[in-house]
């Protein structure tokens, strides 16, 4: 038995920005494979996304940014500028020495600097390419830029979303950068698998719209059949009661979900049989999803004088589904998740005076492949490494390239973000000033 | 044309959409997935919405898209003899995909360490609302509880209204995704190991890994992620009528003076006023400034408008129906979607997987979700070695 993790001894090369292909790339560093973030001095987008420690940038903001560790988790980092034709030059010979090149460039982009599937391929005859973009490398809409919620609006899930009755509303600003980032893990690990077996290279058109489509894929079927789908907020199309209902304290709500006529007798228990559920024609499902309004109006009454935490727990002893609407202060406090060892505690070496931070971890325990979050890499920290052991450079030549302007280990433009305090939390139920010592109890408290 | 995953074979015991979707990823890129149901069927069999063939008969749409290239597979695991079947059946698969509560398998005498004793190789991934262990792994929960309970909820729908929530099930397909990823994270370490493991998928867990900064923005500033994304933000966020679909603005691809592209492109100087110049600005003065948007926007329809600004670089979403997208030109062009025809349900066209490797969508020549207990003859006769009788008595 070995401890090697499966992606070991496997290079991909990363030339990534936003979220969704970082999202997708940090699996495989995740699973053991050496992945690096090729990086631009000029443009530090990512870097200065956010959240910065107490919203205050420091003096070495670019390597302080929440958001980028957890986008470039556990990936290396050199800052080499391709773009230049040194640059890519050396980009070049890293290809000769890697298994996969990632880009989210938007199509042509790639090609307009010879750095496209196939010139990859020249160099390096089994490598495999991902490309990940809106619309893919095909197709009248293939030049057309994207936001996440813009891919959203066009795969369908905007349309089926909003209040009963209401009109579109999106729920999520990157729910498309996040799921297209799944499917990119998803995609890589299969070629990566196929190589394997094979030995063969593989060329990956990614899009996120067609990502979206495939969320979605029961709507796609009915729409072709004149099956429309209401838009019903938290209810459900045939079960009932399903919905958010209120409770004790200022915007504090617990979601119930009855899925069955079972849980429909569990939840009369949990609320004391009152007399209004005692109606036998509530038995059918059928029944209660036509007067769910009335129901919900009834159980809204009695949700009302409790608090959610508690009445989780009481409704799930009944074995009734039913769930607290959790914000990330209520989260990070969340005895289960650390229980269970879901949060990364991570204190990043790069920036010491930044201290432990919580954050979201992966959603699976693999027991024979452990998984962490153990680096944030500073801006070009791995320069060196990198281009010595992947591209079997010399220190002179390395030094040639730094002495270029090709090689820094600091953004090339005066571009520190403002310091904002407390972010977008502008009302006071979204700001708790206790974070810090929040964070540190729940985290002594899971040690 | 034979997938990526052609030497894999997968048994799936799934009651919720989280185990079916995981298994379909494997299916749709080769693997051999047994669907094992209960005599009875799968409930989502009889889910609406119901899609209905030629012959009459009806099918859970959701059933239909989830289950495309699996072989069926009918027995009663909870009999002796049904469980003897599925180990067998188990004994010779690479992968067991399965969302029942924890310790439900178990109780059926196929639990983890029994399976791993018969079959060292096998990979067993479990999908449940709040993963094996921790205080709440018995509690219950479909999609709206771990909206919830992953903190999705409250960060969805209006400000001042209710938390809205999010369409079909995503959470399921979120984990289910997660739950893919890990099952190709097993079967290439066990190219070095020789074994399988147990992977165990939380699905509150990959709600709360969902939103980009929902955690550690909390840890790193105290904010707290709240409703209203985009509200009155016009430019860019909101949903905007037009002579159909909606429109969704945005003020990328303007060279970061997102004013002066819009205000040429819609050829309305008035947005050019310093009122509008900053987002602040633009969000104190919504209401004027979504008036003069909207007066531009009402007579246009939103596909022209789309090609129209995307043709200059900027970037726009129309708000598409499932039938547009059903009927889009873009997607026939990229061959997205894969015609089926399923005996009960008829021809459909079923989305493929989001990605073309080497030119080519790796569903093509894809299969229908399979009839009850199609398969038995195949699958419990050939491969586990029943006899005609016994695969009748466990249907």
């Amino acid at each position: 038995m070995t401890n090697a993790k499966p992606l070991e001894g496997v290079r991909v090369l990363s030339l990534e920005q936003v979220h969704v292909l970082p999202w997708g790339t940090a699996f495989l560093a995740d699973f053991g494979a050496q992945v690096v973030r090729v990086e631009s001095a000029e443009h530090m987008n990512d870097r200065r996304s956010g959240p910065f420690p107490e919203g205050a940038p420091g003096e070495e903001w670019w390597n302080e940014c929440g958001t980028f560790a957890y986008w470039a988790r556990n990936k290396q980092s050199i800052c080499l500028q391709v773009a230049h034709p040194l640059g890519k030059e050396t980009f070049l010979r890293l290809v000769e020495n890697a298994d996969v090149v990632t880009d989210n460039f938007r199509p042509g982009t790639t090609a307009r600097y010879g750095l496209d599937h196939d010139s990859l391929a020249a160099v390096k005859p089994d490598i495999i390419t991902l490309s990940c973009t809106a619309y893919g490398h095909t197709g009248p809409w293939r030049a057309y830029g994207a936001r996440a919620r813009t891919v959203d609006a066009a795969c369908g899930l905007s349309y089926l979303t909003g209040y009963e009755g209401g009109p579109s509303l999106r729920a999520s600003a990157n729910y498309m950068d996040h799921t297209g980032g799944l499917n990119v893990a998803y995609a890589l690990l299969l070629a990566l698998y196929r190589k394997r077996k094979t030995g063969q290279g593989a060329r990956i058109d990614l899009s996120m719209y067609e990502t979206g489509v495939s969320c979605i894929a029961p709507a796609i079927l009915e729409a072709q059949r004149g099956v429309s789908r209401p838009r019903l907020g938290p209810s459900h199309l045939w079960r009932a009661p399903h919905n958010v209902y209120p409770c004790q304290g200022d915007d504090r709500w617990i979601a119930i979900a009855v899925s069955d006529d079972a849980e429909w007798h569990a939840l009369r228990r949990a609320m004391d049989e009152p007399g209004w559920a005692a109606d036998g024609s509530l038995d059918t499902v059928q029944i209660r999803h036509a007067r769910r309004a009335e129901l919900d109006a009834h159980i809204a009454e009695w949700t009302a004088r409790q608090d959610s935490q508690e009445l989780f727990h009481l409704l799930q002893s009944h074995g009734v589904p039913a769930g607290p609407v959790n914000t990330a202060k209520d989260l990070v406090s969340d005895e289960h998740l650390w229980r269970r060892d879901y949060f990364e505690v991570f204190d990043n070496p790069n920036t010491p005076h930044v201290g432990p931070r919580v954050f979201a971890g992966r959603p699976f325990r693999t027991p024979d492949i452990p998984l962490s979050l153990h680096l944030a890499s500073a801006l070009g920290q791995h320069n060196l490494d990198v281009l010595r052991e992947m591209g079997g450079m010399t220190d002179s030549e390395i030094q040639h390239l730094a002495d270029a302007g090709v090689l820094s280990t600091r953004p090339r433009v005066d571009d520190r973000p403002p310091a904002d305090g407390r972010q977008r939390g502008a009302a006071d139920r979204l700001y708790d000033p206790d974070y810090r010592q929040r964070a540190e109890d729940a985290m002594s408290a899971a040690r | 044309m034979t997938g990526i995953l052609s030497d894999i074979r997968v048994v799936e015991l799934s009651a919720t959409p989280s185990g079916a979707f995981c298994a379909k990823l494997l299916a749709d890129q080769g693997a051999d997935v047994a669907k094992v149901e209960p005599p009875a069927g799968d409930p989502a069999r009889r889910e609406p919405p119901l899609l209905q063939g030629a012959s009459g008969d009806r099918q859970g749409s959701q059933f239909l898209a989830f289950n495309t290239n699996k072989r069926g597979v009918t027995l009663d695991a909870s009999s002796d003899e049904g469980r003897e079947a599925l180990l067998g059946l188990i004994a010779g698969r690479d992968v067991l995909v399965e969302d029942f509560a924890p310790g439900h398998l178990d109780e059926l005498g196929l639990g983890y360490e029994t399976l791993r004793a018969l079959n060292p190789r096998l990979i067993v991934v479990s999908i449940t609302p709040f993963g094996q262990t921790g205080p709440y792994s018995a509690y219950k929960g479909g999609d709206l509880v771990a909206q919830a309970v992953g903190g999705f909820l409250y960060t969805t729908g209006e400000s001042d209204r209710t938390p809205m929530g999010t369409a079909l099930e995503q959470t399921h397909v979120a984990a289910a995704r997660n739950g893919a990823i890990a099952v190709m994270g097993a079967l290439l370490q066990r190219e070095f190991t020789g074994e399988g493991q147990h992977v165990d998928v939380s699905i509150m867990e990959a709600v709360v890994s969902t939103p980009p900064a929902f955690i550690h923005q909390y840890s790193y500033t105290g904010a707290i992620a709240g409703r209203g994304f985009g509200e009155g933000n016009v430019m860019d966020g909101m949903h905007l009528p037009t002579a159909d679909s909606d429109v969704t603005l945005t003020t990328a691809g303007t060279g970061g003076n997102p004013m002066q592209a819009w205000a040429d492109f819609l050829d309305e100087p008035r947005l050019l006023d310093r009122r509008f110049a900053t987002p602040r600005g633009r969000a104190e003065h919504a209401a004027d400034l979504l008036e003069l948007v909207q007066s531009k926007l009402r007579h246009r329809k939103a596909h022209e408008f789309m090609t129209d600004a995307m043709d200059r670089r900027l970037v726009v979403g129309v708000v598409q129906s499932p039938e547009e997208v059903a009927d889009c030109p873009h997607l026939a062009e990229r061959g997205t979607f894969v015609g089926i025809d399923h005996p009960l349900a008829g021809a459909l066209r079923y989305p493929g997987p989001g990605f073309l490797i080497d030119g080519l969508n790796p569903m093509t020549g894809g299969r229908p979700a399979p009839r009850l207990g199609e398969h038995n003859a195949e699958v419990l006769g050939d491969e586990v070695g029943l006899t005609e009788q016994q695969i009748s008595r466990l249907a």
